[in-house]
Parts: C-alpha cells; sequence; structure tokens
C-alpha cells in the first residue's frame, strides 16, 4: 500500500448560515469558475449549522476575514491512501473502512487529530502538518509514503529511526463516547463531469445557497427526523457530491454519475456537542466497528460534527454495532 | 483521445481511403482523388488532389469521449464509443450489416459506478476483448476488459433497486468485465503491447505508467513519472513509447522502464495529441492546443539501445498543414507514407503529406547523391557528347588535371595550362604570369645578389607605385615621316612591367618584334597587328594583317582592315577619323577595335582600349604602361586591380603579383570556381614569409590535399608535399614515429643522426640505394640487436636477401627499385607487435589476414582499414 502525501496546503473555515450572503461571490467564483482561480483543492459541506469550507491557501485568499468566517488555526495536510493493485481487490468494504485498522487507528493511538474527507473517487486524510512527522513515523511501516511535490512522488523516509517516537505528548483521558444520531433521510454519492458543471448551475446554486429559505420556521435542529446535509468539492478537477434523494431530484438525472446498482446512503452523525478539533480518536470510534463487520462507509468531517456514510441496507446492523459499543464504553 | 467536443479523426484500419471524424457525431468519409469521377458534387477538397465524401453519419451516441476502430477486417466499420458515463457502446457506420454485427450493435458495457470513459483499446491479438480506461472512484477499478461477446447476462444485472439508473435502454447490457485492474486509481490512457497481447500498459493517476499481465494480474510493473496523460507504443520499435504530460513527451524504452530514455523539449502549450508514424520509422507528431503546427520529432538516429550517458540525437521539425486555422487534431495515414489528415475546430479537413528532409551527399568524384523518403537519386555527371555545351565540374577538371601533373612543371612554368588543358585564358594567362616573374627573379639572381625578389612577385600594381625617372619621349610612326603628338613613357620600371606582360623579353632593348614573330606563330594576326600598332609601327601592323588574310584559313576581312588602317590620317577633323571612330564599334574582334580607338583617341584619353575588357589584361596594362602618364598609371592600375579582385580573375594576379592583394584575388576565385588546385600551386610560388602564412592559403592547401586523399590519389598527394616541402620549407612534417630500442629504450634513429657522416634516419639500416657496408643490426646506443624480422629470422638492419642484385642493375628510380628499398624497411602490427621487413611482410598478408608468428592469432590485416584500399593512381 502507498501512502501519498498531497501537494495541498489546506485551511479548514467555516461560515456561518447568517454570513453566507457575505461569502456567495468568492464561492461562486470557486465551483464555477475554475479557470479564474488557482485553487485546485475545494470542498463545501452545507450541515444545518453551517457551512464548512475546506481548500487550500489559493482559495482561501478568496475569503475576506469577517465575523461570520472561523477558521481553523492550523494548516492542514491531504493523504491519500492507494492500493496499489490487488491488496484488499476482493473485501468489498470500502472508504474508510479499508483504512480503519491501517491509518485511522494507529493515527489514534498515537494521539493524532484526523479531519475525514471522503469523495465519489476517493477518500482524503487531513492531517495537521505539525503532526506530520509523527504521521510519517507512524505509518512508514505499513505504508510506501511518498510526498507529492510539483508533480512528482518523491518517497518520503523516516527522519531519524532510532530518534523514538516524537508523540504527541498530551495524554488524552480515554475518549469519550459521542452521541451519534441517525437520521431518516437517504443520501447519494454522485460526480459529474466538470465540463457540464455550467448545465446545472443554476440548480446547484438554488440547492446550496436558497435552500433554507422555503422551511425558514422550521426549526432544523430539531426536527431530527431528516437533516439538510450537502456536500460538494471540486478536488483536481474531479466532482464529488454528496446530497439527499430530495436535493437529487432536483437535477436532471443523466447528467450525475452513479453507480449502476443505484446505491443509497444513510447518515450516522457523531457528536452532541461540536467536537473541535483537538480530540483524536472519533473517526477511529466509528470505522473500527464498521471495519469489523465489513462494512462500507464514507466519512465527512465538517467543522462542528462528523457524519459518515454506511449503506442504506447495513443501517439496522451498525445502530446496533454502535450501541452495542457505546454500551461497552459506559459499563 | 479528444476531450470535449473537439473534433478527432480516425482512420480505418483496413480501408486505407475511410477515416472518421467524431466530435458530437460520427461521420465517415471516403477520400478520393479530387475531380475524379467517384467523387460526387458535395466532395469537400483536402488537398490539391484529393477529396472527400460524407459517407454516413452517426449520431446515436452523446456524450462521447472516446473512440476506437475494430481492429479486424470482420465486422467492418464496428466502432467502440465510450462515453462521458464510463459507458461503452459498439456502434456502427454505413454498412450493411450481416448478422455477427447486427448481434454486437448497440451493446453496451456499464461500469458498477460511472465516470468518465478516457480510453478505449481493443486487444489486437483477442479481438473480442476491449479495455476502457475510466476515471477514479473510491471503490472500483478504472480499467475495465470487456469481452464484447460475452452474452446479455440478467443474471449480472444487479438485483438491488434500480430506482436510481432511470434509463430504460433498449441494447443488451453488459455489466460483468473480464477483468478489472487498477483500483482507486483513474486511468487516463492504455494500449495494448503489441508483442505480448496479454500486456496492457496504463498511464494512471498517482503519476504512474503500469504494465499488467492479464495472466497474472497481481503482477505488474511500474514506474512513478508526470507523463501520463496519453502513451502510445512506436509501431516499428515495439519496446519503445512515447508518453505526455501537459508539454511534456517523455520516450521510454520498455525493456529499460525505469526512467525515460529522454523527453522532448516542453512545449508552452499542453499537448493534445501524440502520435508515431505508421509508415516511417521513428517519426513521432505532436499537436499542442490551439496551435496550427504538428512538431516533428525524427528519432531516426537515436541508438538504440541507449547508453546511459549518451543524450541521442532527435531531429525537430514542425510543419503547418493548413496555414491559417488551428489544428483540433490529426491521425497519420495507416498506409500511404508520411501522409495524414488533419482537421480543424470547424471540421475543416486538410490532406497532407509531410515531406521527408532531404539529405544530400556530394562524392569527391563529381557524383551527387540524395535521399528522400525511401528513394535514393544518384546524380553523375555526363561525361558524353553533352560535355562541350556544358562546362564540366570543377572536381573532374581537377582530377583530371592532377592525372596530368598539372602544377609539377617548374621548369616550364608556362606550360602548366597546357597541362590544364590548355583551353582557359585566365589559368594561361596566370602561368605566364608566373613563367615572366619566375623568369625575372632568375635574372635578376644571376646578375645581382641584391634582393629583388620580392619587388617582382609584387606584381605590376607595386611596381608601377615605385617608379621614377620617367621620360617622355615622342616618336614618329616608324615607316612614316609623320611626326606624332602621341607622348610615350619610359622608365625602369616600366619596363620591368612590359617584361611581365610578355611584351618584351629581358634585357635593356625594348624590341617587341620577338613578341610579334611569336603571336605571329600562333596565328593571333589582330593581337600582334595591335601590339605593332601600340609601338606605333603602322606598316608593321598592316603587314601582319596582310599575312593573317593570306594565310591558311586566313579571314580576308583582315584585308580590308588594312586597308582602312592605311588611310589613318592625323587631321583632326578627317572624314576618316569620323567614319573610324563610329563604325569601329562594329568590329567583332576586339584588338581590331581597340586599333582604332587608339588612332581616333585624343593623347592621354584612351578609355576606348583601357576600358576594353575583351582584350587580355596584359595587353592593357602593357598600353598603360606606355601611353598614361605617372598620374594617370597607378590610378588605372589600381582600378583594374579592384576590378580583378572582385571578379576573382586570374588575369589579375599579373597586377597583385603573390602578395597580400593577390590572396584576396584568388579568394574571390575559390568563391567564384572552387578550384583550390590551381590556388594552392600558385601561393606555393609565393614568398614563404608572409603569403604562405595566410590561413586562406593553408585552408587551399590542405583542401587539396584532403581531395587527393579522397579521390586516392596517395602518390599525388605524395607528390605535391614534396613539391610543397622544396618551396616552403617550413611546411615539412616533424617526425612522428620514432622507433626505440627494446633494451635502452632510446631512439634508434635519434641516436644514429646524432653521429656524423651517418646520413639521416633509417639510411645505415640497408635502407639506403647502394648495398652499404655500414649495415646495422644492432642498436647504435646499447649494441644489443635489433629484433628479428617474422619471416626471414634475420635480425633487422639485415638487407631483404632477393632484392640486392636488382638494386644494383639500374640507377635510375624505377618503380621495382623505389619498392626494393622499402622492402628494407621495418614495419609491425601495431596490436601484437609483430613485425619484420616491410618486403616480407607485404608478400605475407597478400595471400594472409593473420599473424605470420605461429602462436599469434592477431588478425593483422583486418585491423588495417585502410590496408585493403588501392592507390587510384599510378607512381
Amino acid at each position: 500500500m502507498d501512502l501519498h502525501i498531497l501537494d495541498h496546503r489546506l485551511r479548514v473555515t467555516c461560515i456561518s448560515k447568517s454570513g453566507l450572503e457575505h461569502y456567495t461571490h468568492p464561492l461562486i467564483k470557486l465551483i464555477f469558475l475554475r479557470n479564474r482561480t488557482r485553487c485546485k483543492f475545494f470542498s463545501l459541506t452545507e450541515t444545518p449549522e453551517n457551512y464548512t469550507v475546506v481548500l487550500d491557501e489559493e482559495g482561501f485568499k478568496e475569503l475576506q476575514p469577517s465575523e461570520h468566517l472561523q477558521v481553523e488555526g492550523s494548516t492542514w495536510l491531504p493523504l491519500n491512501v492507494v492500493s496499489n493493485g490487488n491488496a484488499s481487490s476482493s473485501s468489498q468494504a470500502v472508504g474508510v473502512t479499508k483504512i480503519a485498522k491501517s491509518v485511522i487507528a494507529p493515527l489514534a493511538e498515537q494521539h493524532v487529530s484526523v479531519f475525514m474527507l471522503s469523495t465519489y473517487q476517493t477518500d482524503f486524510i487531513l492531517v495537521r502538518e505539525k503532526d506530520l512527522s509523527v504521521v510519517v513515523e507512524t505509518l512508514v511501516e505499513e505504508f510506501n509514503i511518498f510526498r507529492e511535490e510539483g508533480g512528482e512522488s518523491v518517497p518520503v523516509h523516516s527522519q531519524d529511526a532510532c530518534n523514538g517516537l516524537q508523540r504527541n505528548g498530551r495524554e488524552v483521558p480515554h475518549a469519550t463516547v459521542h452521541p451519534v444520531l441517525i437520521p431518516e433521510n437517504q443520501f447519494c454519492v454522485m460526480s459529474l463531469d466538470p465540463d457540464t458543471l455550467p448545465a446545472i448551475a443554476t440548480t446547484l446554486i438554488d440547492v446550496l445557497f436558497y435552500s433554507n429559505s422555503p422551511k425558514e420556521g422550521a426549526s432544523v435542529d430539531q426536527d431530527m427526523e431528516c437533516i439538510k446535509f450537502f456536500s460538494f468539492s471540486l478536488i483536481d478537477g474531479y466532482v464529488s457530491l454528496v446530497m439527499d434523494t430530495e436535493a437529487q431530484r432536483q437535477f436532471p438525472a443523466d447528467l450525475l454519475f452513479t453507480s449502476s446498482s443505484g446505491e443509497l446512503w444513510r447518515m450516522v452523525r457523531i457528536g452532541g456537542q461540536p467536537l473541535g478539533f483537538d480530540e483524536c480518536g472519533i473517526v477511529a470510534q466509528i470505522s473500527q466497528p464498521l471495519a469489523d463487520s465489513d462494512i462500507s462507509a464514507y466519512y465527512i468531517s465538517t467543522f462542528s460534527f462528523d457524519h459518515a456514510l454506511v449503506p442504506e441496507e447495513d443501517i439496522v446492523s451498525v445502530t446496533e454495532v454502535l450501541r452495542a459499543q457505546r454500551k461497552d464504553m459506559s459499563s | 483521445m479528444s476531450s470535449g467536443y473537439k473534433p478527432d479523426i480516425l482512420w480505418s484500419p483496413h480501408h486505407a481511403d475511410r477515416y472518421v471524424i467524431c466530435d458530437n457525431e460520427l461521420s465517415l468519409y471516403r477520400i478520393g482523388p479530387a475531380g475524379s469521377s467517384e467523387t460526387k458534387a458535395g466532395a469537400l477538397p483536402l488537398s490539391e488532389e484529393t477529396a472527400a465524401t460524407l459517407l454516413a453519419i452517426n449520431s446515436d451516441t452523446p456524450y462521447m469521449k472516446c473512440v476506437a476502430w475494430y481492429p479486424k477486417h470482420e465486422p467492418e466499420c464496428l466502432l467502440a464509443v465510450g462515453q462521458a458515463n464510463g459507458r461503452v457502446v459498439l456502434t456502427s457506420l454505413g454498412q450493411s450489416l450481416n448478422s455477427k454485427c447486427k448481434e454486437l450493435m448497440g451493446k453496451e458495457f456499464v461500469p458498477k459506478h460511472a465516470r468518465q470513459c478516457n480510453t478505449l483499446a481493443w486487444n489486437p491479438v483477442d479481438s473480442n476483448w476491449l479495455a476502457a480506461g475510466l476515471d477514479k472512484h473510491r471503490a472500483d477499478f478504472s480499467v475495465l476488459i470487456w469481452d464484447i461477446s460475452s452474452k446479455f447476462s440478467p443474471e449480472a444485472v444487479p438485483t438491488e433497486k434500480v430506482r436510481m439508473s432511470g434509463d430504460s435502454d433498449s441494447g443488451p447490457v453488459v455489466t460483468k468485465p473480464l477483468y478489472e485492474l487498477g483500483q482507486n486509481d483513474a486511468c487516463l490512457s492504455l494500449c495494448w503491447l503489441p508483442r505480448e497481447h496479454q500486456k496492457l500498459l496504463l498511464a494512471g493517476m498517482h503519476r504512474n505508467l503500469a504494465i499488467f499481465d492479464l495472466r497474472n494480474t497481481s503482477q505488474k510493473t511500474f514506474v512513478n513519472t508526470k507523463a501520463i496523460q496519453g502513451v502510445t507504443v512506436d509501431p516499428h520499435f515495439q519496446d519503445r513509447v512515447a508518453s505526455f504530460f501537459e508539454g511534456q513527451v517523455a520516450i521510454w524504452d520498455l525493456r529499460k522502464f525505469e526512467k525515460p530514455v529522454f523527453t522532448l523539449t516542453e512545449q508552452p502549450k499542453p499537448l493534445t495529441k501524440v502520435a508515431w508514424c505508421p509508415t516511417r520509422m521513428g517519426l513521432l507528431a505532436t499537436l499542442t492546443r490551439d496551435s496550427n503546427i504538428i512538431r516533428l520529432y525524427d528519432m531516426q538516429h537515436t541508438p538504440m539501445p541507449f547508453g546511459d550517458e549518451v543524450e541521442p540525437t532527435i531531429i525537430e521539425r514542425s510543419v503547418q498543414p493548413c496555414s491559417e486555422s488551428i489544428i483540433s487534431s490529426f491521425a497519420w495515414h495507416p498506409s500511404a507514407q508520411n501522409r495524414m489528415v488533419v482537421v480543424s475546430p470547424n471540421r475543416v479537413m486538410n490532406d497532407f503529406t509531410v515531406f521527408e528532409r532531404i539529405s544530400l551527399a556530394w562524392s569527391s568524384t563529381t557524383s551527387l547523391m540524395w535521399a528522400c523518403g525511401r528513394h535514393l537519386y544518384e546524380c553523375a555527371e555526363d561525361g558524353g557528347q553533352g560535355s562541350a555545351a556544358a562546362e564540366k565540374d570543377i572536381a573532374t577538371k581537377m582530377r583530371e588535371r592532377a592525372q596530368s601533373r598539372y602544377g609539377h612543371d617548374t621548369v616550364q612554368v608556362w606550360r602548366n595550362h597546357l597541362l590544364a588543358g590548355g583551353d582557359d585564358p585566365q589559368l594561361r594567362s596566370l602561368w605566364y604570369t608566373l613563367h615572366f616573374m619566375k623568369q625575372y627573379t632568375e635574372n635578376v639572381e644571376q646578375k645581382q645578389q641584391s634582393n629583388k625578389q620580392s619587388l617582382i612577385y609584387s606584381g605590376i600594381k607595386n611596381i608601377v607605385k615605385s617608379s621614377s625617372g620617367t621620360t617622355e619621349t615622342r616618336r614618329c610612326w616608324s615607316g612614316s615621316d609623320r611626326q606624332t603628338d602621341v607622348p610615350r613613357y619610359h622608365s625602369e620600371e616600366r619596363s620591368l612591367a612590359l617584361q611581365l606582360c610578355g611584351w618584351i623579353s629581358r634585357g635593356p632593348d625594348i624590341d617587341v618584334e620577338p613578341f610579334l614573330k611569336s603571336l605571329e606563330q600562333e596565328g593571333e594576326w589582330e593581337r600582334a597587328a595591335a601590339v605593332a600598332l601600340f609601338n606605333l609601327d603602322i606598316r608593321r601592323a598592316i603587314q601582319i594583317l596582310h599575312k593573317g588574310a593570306s594565310s591558311e584559313k586566313g579571314d580576308l576581312n583582315l584585308n580590308v582592315v588594312a586597308m582602312a588602317l592605311s588611310g589613318y590620317t592625323d587631321e583632326k577633323n578627317s572624314l576618316w577619323r569620323e567614319m573610324c571612330s563610329s563604325l569601329r564599334l562594329q568590329l567583332k574582334k576586339p584588338y581590331l577595335c581597340i586599333m582604332f580607338a587608339f588612332l581616333t583617341s585624343e593623347p592621354g584619353a584612351y578609355d576606348g582600349v583601357l576600358y576594353e575588357s575583351r582584350v587580355a589584361v596584359r595587353d592593357r596594362v602593357a598600353f598603360a604602361c606606355m601611353f598614361l602618364n605617372d598620374a594617370q598609371l597607378p590610378r588605372y592600375i589600381d582600378k583594374l586591380t579592384n576590378e580583378m579582385k572582385e571578379a576573382g580573375n586570374l588575369e589579375g594576379i599579373l597586377l597583385t603579383g603573390l602578395t597580400k592583394d593577390g590572396v584576396d584575388l584568388m579568394e574571390s576565385y575559390v568563391d567564384r570556381t572552387g578550384d583550390v588546385q590551381t590556388a594552392s600551386f600558385c601561393m606555393l610560388k609565393g614568398s614563404p614569409g608572409e603569403v604562405l602564412k595566410d590561413p586562406r592559403v593553408q585552408c587551399w592547401i590542405e583542401n587539396y590535399r584532403n581531395l587527393l586523399d579522397a579521390w586516392r590519389f596517395w602518390h599525388k598527394r605524395a607528390e605535391f608535399d614534396i613539391h610543397r616541402s622544396k618551396l616552403d620549407p617550413s611546411s615539412k612534417p616533424l617526425a612522428q614515429v620514432f622507433v626505440s630500442c627494446n633494451f635502452c629504450g632510446k631512439s634508434i634513429s635519434y641516436s644514429c643522426s646524432a653521429i656524423p657522416h651517418q646520413g639521416r634516419g633509417f639510411s645505415q639500416y640497408g635502407v639506403s640505394g647502394s648495398p652499404t657496408k655500414s649495415k646495422v643490426t644492432s642498436c647504435p646506443g646499447c649494441r644489443k640487436p635489433l629484433p628479428r624480422c617474422a619471416l626471414c629470422l634475420m635480425n633487422m638492419g639485415t638487407p631483404v636477401s632477393s632484392c640486392p642484385a636488382k638494386a644494383d642493375e639500374k640507377a635510375d628510380l624505377t618503380r621495382d627499385k623505389k619498392l626494393a628499398q622499402f622492402n628494407n624497411w621495418f614495419t609491425w602490427c601495431h596490436n601484437c607487435r609483430h613485425g619484420g621487413h616491410a618486403g616480407h611482410m607485404l608478400s605475407w598478408f597478400r595471400d594472409h589476414s593473420e599473424c605470420p608468428v605461429s602462436a599469434c592469432t592477431c588478425k593483422c590485416m583486418q585491423l588495417d582499414t585502410t590496408g585493403n584500399l588501392v592507390p587510384s593512381d599510378s607512381v
């Protein structure tokens, strides 16, 4: 297995719902006018609380600081696991599940905080730049690590093997068990030929920026049956969309790519209180039991909460697994 | 493969006259000669000779991303179309469909997760196999190999809910690929390896080129590179692969797959298509975005396999198939040599043939050869009947002259122009000039040892400049008592100039009579008459003309001229003068013309004579020396000299002499004619100090020597070198080879040259002509014996046994004798260091190629690359 440290330096930001109107211009530019920006990594996720925007430094320049924009202080680097060939070709489980044991768990043990971003095409594991040496130390035995610089992949070796692991010294009390929320709506993960992006522009703008207007009255937070969740990412020219079936119906069917089986996903939201960025092991908490039961999953972290997507048909077993886990933890 | 909606071109693999243009629909065209009966009215002209006819259009498959043409004959015109959503559809164009084709038509191959299909490739052998390269998906493979013959299988259709797909396709759908490769990775381009049809070369995301073997998919070789946007295998050299990325093309050798063999110079714009020429080895065409040129890289001269350090040579050039519009795509014709069709974004097509660079080579023996494409042309000089009309090439002339020993007559120098063929007036003038110069030098040397040589060889221009003490005389016309008012000038320098012109011979008296006699002998009546007239002997002139008219093959008109001449009057306003000055221009013979010009001119205004270019320079100069005063003469000479220098006219050597000016003149002569032979021989006679040191002169001499070598005129070259070293002692080469004693290490020849009375070099080793008593068979330094000849086992220095008797017979240097002398030399192989008497070695290697020493297996003779060449001249 290869682990690639990609050539993006990312910032994780959050735009409040009320401040969105101040940012529509840069966001539209970043989404639709690819040729006008040098931003190569852009992800926008709408949750009931706020909009999480993950983007590289070129894109970050577009966002004017204001009271509506919260920025996480550190620079994050995306990691990407490449199974070169056959390693797990027989396994059905994909996504976070696949890397749960090899990446997520070891990093959690080393107290490295991770920010997950799954797309239609692949899974990105974001780590803080300052944690990179620890990440390399931790994973170097399992992976061939490459750092991509200016289009070339350069092999990375552990700087000093006998230095001992410079672990994150902070001793964190054993992981708190976070409550989970399983809303009723079904989600689909889709992609799009970037050339046809203009064809869905109006729909996309409608869904992204005006979705709240009709249901202004209803408090989304309380309505646990369905939660508003929409994610758009444009990374290295690849488009990825995550939306619920209700939003999906607004798009022309023939333009969006999805699996031929038309699989649907259910969401597990992790966290009752905003999780913050320092706590580690949250992803591991969810992904490990899923990996144990060989259930594939998408995982999208946002500014406040984490979101895992699991196949619709597996939601019952997932619920049980998580319930069992919580019992174990609390006992 | 094309991206977006720019049109791309595909040639039919089997019909050399059909191709498909694909943009948002597929259009089949047939290409044919323009204006033929076959082409219909709607034919689109592609070039001056060809036009295309639209045969069929297929617009069943929207969102096309890539197209591949089925490689087998049957069914023809079956196309696989890769779509933006990853589906691969089989379709056809304008053919009467047979049953097999019908079955396949409309068949769809659907990947599990939809994403763009980037590339398609049919397996060249197992033509049922179609490889499709797709964009990446987190949970799916990016390379799917479909078997187009696999049955539409309902059990393969997902049993799960089909809520999303939404399409109610009529065509059969295949969802189970034969092979899946490359998880978690995008495939941007792929191709089957022609040598091993089960191997697939993939270019993918994560910056890898990978080779998969379908027999064992877990095995793969891969290499990390940026150049992954497209891969294509050289059809002529199946281990050679080109791949590109942005503006850069990398060339790979699959046998050494670790790194590119080389990368081509980067283009400022991203590349859109890279294709090897199928009809020409090692020719790669590349196209960049929004460009109207196709760049060609000729790797013909690339050595294969490559060394690590050697940077292979590639010839890069570009062609512009259609001048104004940019090119969207191009495709090489599958069989017509170097031909391609290009298409512009608005679908204007152009038939275009890339012209091969023409390489051309002159041989040293006047034949010319050039190669264009697969043809080789040779062009030789026609030495046949037409040669009278067309002048021979200078190389032929020089060759013939070298054979006739041109330049080597150092006694009667003027004869060299006869050796040169005697038909070139310039050479004739040159050698006569040199002859007179030499004559005078010898004369002066005999008389006094003063160094006047420099003056002589410096030519009339310098002689006249130093002129002083000119006297002016007015003479009567001889044979007439009429007084002339024509002033004539005399001085020592002027008579010297006249000597160099050949008008008067050496000695104090200035009598032209011998010169007139010699002219009469040669039948140059007009010239003789003119010279006589210029010497104010009008009666003699009339005599000469009369003699000329009455001679064999004489021109009777000369009598008429003589009559006209006899009517000469110095009356200024006479009818005679008036008529002569106007009618003389109609005379065809230049010398007759200048005679009347002289008679009708005012004294001192002789432009009609001086600038009559058909008259030989020496005659004009002699005339000027007689009739121009000290102010006019140098001006005229300077003007004429510059004229000669510019024209490269060898007659001008008379004026310049062998000086710096002469080298300038000779330079323009060589520039005009290429005759380095004459230049070499001529300049060798110049003063060694200045002229011979001139780099131009050295260059001519070296080139002439090389030319002789190239003609294998080795003896001529040696002769030339001897000739040269006589005239220019500084050119004698230093000894380059020394023979040293095995025991003391001293040079044998060196140590003996130190001993007086022993002569130089090898003379005492039995080499000198006479049977010498001072045979030396031992080293003069340490008295140890010299090595033995491998054949006769005698110590070197012993004369070859069979020769001495013969050597005594004759004293003259016959060929046998010369060789006999050489027979005693010793020679050895530089490789095995065995050797012996040159004569013995020569006869041994006439029949053998191996060393004569029994234990030695050295193939001495084969190591000598020039040993088997035969000189093409005789000694």
